[in-house]
């Protein structure tokens, strides 16, 4: 909770900061400043549940912020999500580069609750996770190519590291660390008012990497896939669901697929909030676990 | 007899010519347009004088004057494109672009 | 029984290919005009020019581009470009977006800026955001004429 709090602060305190403020107008001669808050508002996406550019489930392939390709975005994030049995806190911070990389740090606490005293580690146990990403823009731009089908299309990876080694190891997992490779593909139809996303991932990580990586029922990679489809209502409102595949690689939890429907709030080009329902399933020996996903994020 | 130097201006003349360079004479006459500006700003030219304008510029321009005595008003040309106006008139006469307002060319027909 | 696999999987493209063209063809067809109602045809479109052109010269980070720029021209093109690409009954007479642009070097955020002063003008005149975005939807492609920064 105390990193809940300060994680709220430091993002209360970029956006408050004036250098927020200036970034964005104009210098004098007409020039952009670095961080030029050029990309129209929404289309940085926000920040998914691994830290990256998307949406809350799914990694897309739009590039986080508002820099343009002549400029810099960075912004930091919180995410909290609330199921019966456990919650996950996760902030973090990206980085977009010229409208082309996107790196990322997402730093995830996930506590077992009481969940945790009943599998013999005790009450509130949480597993710690550092996710660093790194996204490149391959082709496309899913805002200007209106008139062709052609979608903006993203490469990245996660490296994922998990601090419960011994844990994972006792509950079956092959490794606490482990990387996700994707494929994102992202379009805007502007006709419709519609973004839609698609994501091809190969990942060996059980429960995003809570659990570790890797099983007794498949110690290698599987092909994952992950897909948003976002209605927009306004410049500043959108709602959407997703739906991501996930492996099923430990024998002492059933691992299932996950949902969730969003509602996005873009307030300017420094915060936005995004509120979702979502549906992870069955985690370790809880079923059911469906709650609230709660996101921040402040950008300069 | 005919000295060097003479010769020599002689010698240029013909192959500054042949080289299509436009000779001094022609250049009087020539205005170009370039930074949203005529260059030069003012010209001094004789009754049925031509001047021919040159958009080396990166903008489409247009000219024309708007004046009791005198009066054209041309079509709209791209970087690279090039026309020619008369002036028949004596006066002093401004010649403007009417997508660019802040452009101005002083013509004094004698 | 290579030949029958190949066969099979072209089959597949073929049909792939007969389902995208399909979608493709739901985009706009070019004898629609219903955009150009949705606007409010003519008066409604000179409306938002007017409109979107008072916030590009309040717009720090645009407004410098109309220094030295003929606005009731500029005007009159927007609204007969913006009729034309809407589907109306109108003819643009200026150059082409890259002859007209050239010699400003706009980048992309100078683009999108443009897009927002837009946006804030159709909101003004009460255009639905959905129609909005489908006048949005033919001008986005311009972005690669018109930005040359």
């Amino acid at each position: 909770m105390k990193r809940l709090i300060c994680a709220l602060l430091a993002a209360g305190a970029v956006y408050a900061c004036p250098a927020v403020a200036d970034t964005g107008n104009a210098t004098a001669d007409g020039t952009a400043p670095l961080f030029d808050e050029g990309k129209l508002l929404a289309t940085g996406g926000v920040s998914n549940v691994e830290g990256a550019g998307g949406g809350g489930l799914a990694t897309w392939a739009l590039i986080t912020g508002y820099g343009t390709r002549d400029g810099l975005s960075a912004n930091v994030h919180e995410t909290y999500i609330d199921l019966p049995d456990y919650s996950l806190q996760s902030p973090g911070i990206s980085v977009g580069l010229y409208d082309r990389v996107e790196l990322s740090y997402d730093w995830q606490a996930f506590d077992t609750e009481h969940t945790g005293k009943l599998l013999g580690l005790g009450e509130g146990f949480t597993f710690h996770q550092q996710i660093l990403g790194a996204k490149l823009k391959l082709i496309g731009d899913a805002v200007y190519d209106q008139d062709s089908l052609m979608p903006q299309i993203a490469a990245g990876v996660q490296y994922k590291d998990n601090d419960r080694g011994a844990i994972i190891k006792a509950v079956g997992g092959k490794a606490s660390d482990g990387t996700d490779f994707y494929i994102a593909a992202t379009k805007v139809l502007l006709e419709e008012s519609v973004l839609l996303n698609a994501t091809v991932r190969e990942t060996e990580a059980n429960q995003f990497g809570i659990l570790g990586f890797g099983g007794p029922r498949n110690s290698g990679y599987s092909t994952e896939f992950e897909g948003s489809a976002v209605l927009l209502l306004s410049r500043n409102w959108a709602i959407g669901g997703e739906y991501r595949t996930k492996p099923d690689n430990l024998a002492f939890a059933k691992e299932d697929n996950a949902f969730d429907a969003f509602v996005a709030y873009f307030f300017d080009k420094h915060l936005s909030a995004t509120l979702a329902y979502v549906d992870l399933g069955n985690i370790a020996i809880n079923n059911n676990q469906h709650g609230v996903y709660a996101s921040l994020q402040v950008g300069l | 007899m005919i000295d060097r130097p003479a010769l020599f201006a002689i010698a240029f003349a013909i192959a500054a010519n042949g080289l299509g360079v436009v000779a001094l004479a022609d250049e009087d006459n020539v205005i170009v347009q370039l930074g949203r500006a005529f260059h030069p700003g003012t010209i001094d030219i004789a009754r049925g004088s031509t001047l021919t304008f040159e958009n080396r510029d990166d903008f489409i321009h247009q000219i024309y004057v708007a004046s009791d005595s005198f009066g054209f008003d041309s079509e709209e040309k791209a970087p690279g494109e090039n026309l020619t106006e008369t002036f028949d008139v004596a006066g002093t006469f401004e010649v403007h672009c009417h997508i660019h307002p802040k452009m101005k060319l002083v013509v004094h027909v004698n | 029984m290579q030949k029958n696999g190949f066969l099979y999987a072209f089959g597949k493209l073929v049909a792939a290919g007969a389902v995208i063209s399909a979608l493709m063809m739901t985009g706009p067809a070019q004898a629609d005009d219903s955009l150009y109602r949705d606007l409010g045809e003519r008066t409604g479109i000179a409306k938002i020019v007017e409109a979107t052109t008072a916030n590009f010269l309040s717009d720090e980070r645009v407004r410098h581009t109309f220094d030295d720029t003929n606005i009731d021209r500029f005007k009159a093109l927007f609204t007969d470009q913006l009729c034309v690409v809407a589907g109306g009954p109108c003819q643009y007479k200026g150059r082409d977006m890259r002859t007209a642009h050239k010699g400003l070097h706009l980048t992309n955020r100078d683009f999108n800026a443009v897009v927002e002063d837009l946006q804030t003008g159709m909101d003004s005149c009460g255009i639905p955001f959905r129609t909005q975005n489908r006048l949005l939807a033919r001008l986005a492609p311009m972005q690669r004429e018109v930005v040359t920064r």
